[in-house]
């Protein structure tokens, strides 16, 4: 087992004077060659997160290691085997995209201008172009240009595609899918877009009332989580509930329950109790995350 | 005969895990005669780059798919169909295909099918299938 990427033990971060708390008690481990997906609802502090990880922010308590040291101090070896698009790309808008590449080349020794420039052509940017005038989707692209072209080891996403065109972004999660065929590559990914998740993630970490709600693997989750629908021999009391249901909503002989994880006994068990038929039915990740949202 | 990528379809946001969809779809594959024993699955980086999902998707898939022993690793070669025959007794395999007639009779109830016709749609399935594998 290779040593994690990112370590986070009870992350804690408080913003202003009176010290709200965004981040209360984060605990995530991301392994090498995992590609994590970030979900939560607005103003849940992914963004705070990514920023804690990155030491742009200073974390009001626990601990994090990125390549085993602490962001607040790392060394520039290690800062050289991240890149990172921000949720607002940063970039310098008197310059043109090509001086904004070299620009930023030069702070990268294992920059790859082959790579760029195949970039540049997949997203059909203009190299002669000032960057200032650019629109936010054509920011947007540089900003995944610069992360990418230093083939960081570790690359983490701040819901980079909510200004891409259906085009760029089924591009941009190529090159991701691509860059899973090496196995030390570790990508940490918010987004809004469960379907791009669906796709590229291997892992995926919700962020609710300021922890880690769930963490697991994609498809293990997708495996266990269902919503059964029971459709009762006679109408199903108000009271009616199952162990461990993360909803139920009842309406006259039908019920809708969905589950964290079910088992064949239960399903018998309720066949049996209520004269029901059962039918158990697959979610796919946004359903899961709306079911997860509304505990 | 050899199979390529695009004769895969995955849909990321169906309730089903990718890695189930190309289990599903390799042994309908197999089940329609489009993959015999010793073919060739296509690489996994050519399925991943492909589809645009995750190598390691693809790679569950056909572990699952060697578990199963439905394929089994070559070495220099990749994947091969490698289709055991099936073991257990008739009932057993008989209660293994039950789930999948209650779902096909209840589809066929709510669509007021009559039991003959249902049979129907069994029979002509089985014969298209026949075909497409002697074809």
């Amino acid at each position: 087992m290779s040593k994690p990427v990112i370590e986070i033990r009870d992350l804690q971060k408080s913003y202003g004077r009176r010290q709200k708390a965004v981040l209360q008690g984060v605990d995530l481990t991301v392994a090498s060659g995992t590609v994590m997906g970030l979900v939560g609802t607005n103003g849940e502090g992914k963004s705070t997160l990514i920023k804690c990880l990155l030491g742009l922010l200073k974390p009001s308590g626990g601990e994090i290691r990125v390549f085993g040291e602490d962001p607040w101090d790392l060394s520039p070896k290690n800062k050289a085997r991240i890149g990172y698009v921000p949720q607002e790309p940063a970039l310098l808008p008197w310059m043109t995209v090509r001086q904004q590449l070299a620009y930023a080349a030069a702070f990268f020794p294992s920059w790859d201008s082959s790579f760029a420039a195949e970039l540049m052509r997949q997203f059909g940017l203009p190299w002669d172009d000032r960057v200032g005038p650019l629109s936010l989707g054509q920011k947007q692209k540089v900003a995944i240009v610069l992360a990418l072209a230093h083939r960081p080891e570790l690359l983490i996403l701040d819901e980079p595609v909510a200004s891409l065109d259906p085009v760029a972004r089924r591009r941009f999660l190529e090159s991701l899918a691509r860059m899973t065929e090496n196995d030390n590559q570790t990508i940490l990914f918010s987004t809004h877009i469960t379907s791009d998740l669906e796709r590229v993630a291997s892992h995926l970490a919700m962020l609710k009332d300021g922890s880690i709600a769930v963490c697991d693997e994609l498809d293990h989750l997708k495996d266990r989580v269902k919503r059964l629908r029971i459709s009762a021999g006679e109408d199903l009391p108000t009271w009616f509930a199952i162990g461990g249901a993360l909803r139920t909503e009842v309406q006259g002989h039908t019920a809708l329950v969905a589950m964290a994880s079910v088992n064949d006994g239960l399903v018998q068990e309720l066949r049996t109790r209520w004269n029901a038929d059962v039918s158990i039915e697959d979610l796919n990740l946004e359903e899961i995350f709306v079911e997860m949202q509304l505990v | 005969m050899q199979v390529t990528p695009l004769q895969f379809e995955v849909h990321p946001s169906s309730g089903v895990p990718i890695y189930c969809q190309i289990m599903d779809q390799v042994r309908a594959l197999i089940a329609g005669g489009k993959l015999a024993n010793g073919d060739v699955l296509p690489s996994v980086r050519q399925m991943a780059a492909e589809l645009g999902i995750n190598m390691m998707t693809v790679s569950k898939a056909y572990s699952k798919l060697e578990a199963d022993g439905v394929v089994s690793r070559s070495r220099g070669q990749g994947m091969l169909v490698d289709q055991r025959e099936h073991v257990g007794s008739v009932s057993d395999r008989r209660r293994e295909l039950q789930p999948f007639a209650e779902q096909l009779v209840v589809r066929g109830i709510q669509l007021s099918l009559s039991d003959e016709q249902m049979l129907t749609v069994v029979r002509n399935s089985q014969r298209e299938l026949r075909e497409s594998a002697n074809a």
